[in-house]
């Protein structure tokens, strides 16, 4: 049976790896690497063409990344909540991806696709940004050539390897179908997961604006830290009344200094 | 980082700043 899927995978490779590239960038928990690695041997067998496979891959990931990049500059960091939700990757949504942006701006899209969770998020954060979309354009292009240039480089390497794993599923006929199903389930799966964990413990100890504004009517004076990057804070040069400005740990340790730990603080990013 | 530093009650606020302007309440703004 599986040699039927294999013929499909061979007829429709350029276009499988298309979508699967444009399905993970969008945001959807499914890895594109284990395809353009597959993909790769497959072309150092001569059965599929690794040009094709490289500018599919390029162009895929292109696209999903200017549709992000177009509503990060139309809705500005809103628009990450939005990406957070559909990505189940919670690492997507700390402050620390949004600080690569900062520290290495346009040219971070370089390396995005290599570091997990930045990848989903520095197109719009570029969008946010307001960035020249020819110049995200080309550091993107540069980028997704570099990332999917790799795994197709590893494909190539590792034909053998990977000829004889293709094979060995082949001989396990409709086995190898659910295997390879199940694994793309538990994957997802796991990262649904993790994601639960992530919001439920962020449920449990967030406070929401009206108890803030609540606590301050009444005198009880949390301390109030704004943790945004330096960068957001150029975009937005506002803050919550007697918020405490302060970026990196060195920072907020400098701040809190002379704060007793039993102090309530309340800790707010964009 | 905080909880290590022994900070106990260390709350993140929901939403952000942006939650906050949302809500109409005021905000400083920040020099340069």
């Amino acid at each position: 049976m599986l040699h039927h899927l294999i013929a499909l995978i061979l007829h429709y490779g350029v276009a499988l790896v298309f979508v699967n590239v444009f399905a993970e960038q969008i945001g959807a928990p499914i890895p594109a690497v284990p395809t353009l690695i597959i993909a790769g041997a497959l072309a150092r067998n001569g059965e599929l063409s690794s040009t094709w496979v490289l500018t599919s891959a390029v162009i895929a990931s292109l696209l999903a990344d200017w549709i992000w990049f177009v509503l990060g500059r139309r809705y500005g960091y809103r628009i990450l909540r939005t990406l957070c939700r559909i990505s189940l990757s919670p690492d997507s949504c700390v402050r620390e991806t949004e600080a690569y942006f900062d520290r290495w701006g346009m040219k971070s899209l370089l390396f995005a696709k290599f570091i997990p969770g930045f990848s989903t998020v520095a197109p719009p954060i570029a969008g946010a940004t307001r960035a020249s979309t020819i110049q995200f354009l080309i550091y993107d292009a540069v980028g997704a050539f570099f990332w999917a240039g790799s795994a197709v480089a590893a494909g190539r390497l590792f034909h053998s390897a990977i000829g004889k794993l293709l094979k060995r599923l082949e001989d396990l006929g409709w086995w190898a179908v659910i295997f390879v199903a199940s694994v793309i389930a538990l994957i997802v799966f796991l990262k649904w997961w993790q994601r639960l964990q992530f919001y439920k413990k962020l449920r449990v100890a967030r406070v929401t604006v009206d108890d803030l504004k609540s606590m301050l009517d009444r005198g009880e004076s949390p301390i109030v830290l704004d943790v945004r990057t330096a960068g957001s804070r150029k975009r937005n040069m506002q803050r919550i009344p007697s918020a405490i400005v302060a970026s990196g740990p060195e920072e907020v340790a400098a701040q809190l200094e002379r704060v007793p730990p039993s102090s309530p603080i309340i800790l707010y990013c964009t | 980082m905080l909880i290590d530093r022994g900070y106990t009650e260390v709350r993140p606020l929901a939403g952000g700043l942006d939650a906050w302007v949302d809500a109409g309440y005021p905000v400083e703004e920040l020099s340069e």
